[in-house]
């Protein structure tokens, strides 16, 4: 990745901070100021979704040509939706502290990514678990695809069939979206800055995952 | 004391983009020095 693309990451995401906490917002009943927790906690899910589902196409790639580099990516993009999933559920249950009087409770939304995060923490269980590197690569990448088919369901299905105290999603029922203008434009210079960055994120994690696997095979033979 | 105390009320926002932003070039810093890094070992590789 060449530097003028990581210095643009630089200027959008600490313009989307700059501009997401002093702009002023529309009242919005019952958020206030903290609606400006979306241009960074929604960010974090998109990405936490894309990664897995990244994860998934490397884990197919793999499987049809059993090129040891895809389950490379597919192992890094899994971490990082992991992390970003994390990040997600933690941006999430700080704004519920302020909202709804506490960190956690069991919301079908904080329910159903705590169990993505739990699908997604066994993933790792089972790499770690096993010895061979071709095996390891064959069931994690059976495992990853079966775990992204779930995302969709955790993420888009469950929060909306059952009653929940979690604002609006972006495109709400009706599948329109209603934001004002200057919040929506900050919103998806946010969501470009923070998926760029992701990317950069994504080519770091995978060379040094090559890097430990040049240096394993040398120690091993 | 009290001063200090007003000032962080009425410039909450201000507060909280600066921590924000603070951290953020940390990461970014962070980041790009081990990006440099992993550079330098796949050369000596």
């Amino acid at each position: 990745m060449n530097s003028i693309l990581k210095i643009s990451i630089l200027v959008i995401i600490s313009g989307v901070i700059i501009a997401g906490i002093i702009l002023p917002i529309p009242f919005i009943p019952a958020l206030g100021d903290k609606a400006r927790i979306l241009y960074f906690h929604v960010p974090m899910s998109w990405i936490a979704v894309l990664a897995f589902f990244m994860s998934m196409y490397y884990s197919i790639r793999y499987l049809k040509t059993r090129d040891n580099d895809f389950d490379v990516r597919s192992y890094s993009a899994a971490s990082l939706g992991f992390m970003f999933c994390i990040l997600a559920t933690a941006t999430g249950s700080l704004w519920a502290k302020f909202s709804w009087g506490s960190f956690w409770n069991w919301d079908p939304r904080q329910t159903s990514i705590f169990i993505l995060l739990l699908i997604y923490g066994a993933y790792f269980a089972l790499r770690s678990a096993i010895d061979s590197d071709e095996q390891r690569a064959k069931l994690s990448s059976v495992y990853s695809i079966i775990a992204a088919v779930t995302v969709p369901f955790f993420v888009f299905i469950m929060p909306r069939l059952v009653e929940s105290l979690h604002p609006d999603p972006i495109v709400n029922t009706q599948g329109k979206i209603n934001m004002d203008s200057t919040m929506l434009s900050i919103f998806l210079t946010s969501l470009f800055g923070f998926t760029l960055l992701f990317f950069w994120c994504l080519n770091i994690k995978v060379r040094i995952e090559r890097l430990n696997l040049k240096h394993l095979r040398s120690i091993t033979g | 004391m009290g001063s200090l105390y007003d000032f962080l009320e009425t410039n909450s926002m201000y507060v909280v983009m600066l921590i924000v932003l603070i951290i953020w070039i940390g990461i970014f810093g962070y980041m790009w020095r081990l990006d440099g890094k992993v550079k330098k070992l796949e050369k000596e590789n």
